[in-house]
């Protein structure tokens, strides 16, 4: 017999296990009711989309806008230097 | 518009469901109005809908946690949760499975931030191989099994404990488990195909004699 084959065994045998009664109606009710945890409001739900198309959009623009920046640093630089001498 | 949002999320969320292949009469149609009047902010019908499914829910959450006191917690949470993502639930597949997604996730999320707390407690598995030896898992008493099998699992990453305790104990095929757990059916193979050679490594290393 291999490992698999005990393996399965003895998960074949702990399906028979009774599993223990719980009865949880009252705390989630009282949960509920007491409003410790409230569903989402429509508007909620807005903006929650709104906040994950807003993250969607940004974080390509931001490395778009890295990648240009790094493009045109050096560009930019030249054109610094060569004005350097208005600012002295 | 909020309000005109407000009354077309309601509008989708009571209209009557497509039944599901196979839905029984009754228990389908019995469930789907008792999620209806909740949504209307009835709460005996979702304490109905608590006592009905509360067992089957439990069931799984106790492969899970084997401590009574985070086992209920857990059952508890899946209500709540439940209750809360509520009007995403169409009414399409029986409301048992939609709470067995949600069991599976919260019990999951468990075992996750149990394995950031802590590190499990070693567990010698040589002791397994004489409990398991040849014929002697059948003669083991079904929770003495479980609570092995369980210690046994407990030794692997959350992920792949989870898809060997759907696979073994929950019976579960690629098709269920992927349902369950919400990954792909192909992520589901690989997983299980990592996962089992995880614990053969694990078994091997232990030094028991499992080859026979």
């Amino acid at each position: 017999m291999n490992w698999e084959e005990k393996i399965e065994r003895l998960a074949a045998r702990a399906q028979a296990e009774q599993t223990p009664r719980v009865d949880v109606t009252q705390n989630v009710l009282h949960i509920l009711l007491s409003g410790q945890a409230q569903p989402l409001t429509a508007a909620e739900r807005l903006w929650m989309w709104l906040a994950a198309a807003a993250s969607a959009v940004a974080v390509p623009a931001a490395a778009c806008a890295f990648i240009l920046y790094t493009r045109s640093a050096g560009p930019l630089n030249e054109i610094v230097e060569a004005i350097s001498w208005a600012v002295h | 518009m909020e309000a005109a949002l407000a009354q077309w999320v309601r509008a989708r969320a009571d209209s009557t469901p497509v039944p599901y292949r196979g839905m029984p009469a009754d228990s389908g149609a019995v469930d789907w109005d008792d999620v209806r009047l909740t949504r209307q902010g009835e709460p005996e019908a979702y304490r109905r809908l608590i006592e009905r499914h509360q067992d089957s829910v439990a069931r799984i959450l106790w492969r899970f946690s084997r401590d009574r006191g985070v086992h209920e917690e857990l059952v508890q949470d899946v209500f709540v949760e439940a209750y809360l993502s509520l009007r995403g639930y169409n009414g399409k597949a029986p409301l048992d499975h939609w709470l067995a997604r949600i069991a599976t996730r919260v019990g999951y999320r468990y075992w996750k931030e149990k394995a950031r707390r802590k590190r499990t407690e070693p567990f010698d598995l040589e002791e397994w191989d004489e409990a398991v030896g040849d014929g002697q898992a059948t003669a083991l008493e079904p929770d003495s099994a479980a609570e092995l099998l369980h210690q046994i699992l407990a030794q692997m990453a959350p992920r792949d404990r989870l898809v060997l305790t759907l696979r073994y104990l929950e019976q579960c095929d690629v098709v269920e488990t992927a349902r369950r757990t919400g990954w792909t059916k192909t992520m589901v193979k690989v997983q299980t195909l990592r996962a089992r050679n995880r614990l053969r490594k694990l078994i091997e290393q232990s030094g028991a004699e499992l080859i026979q």
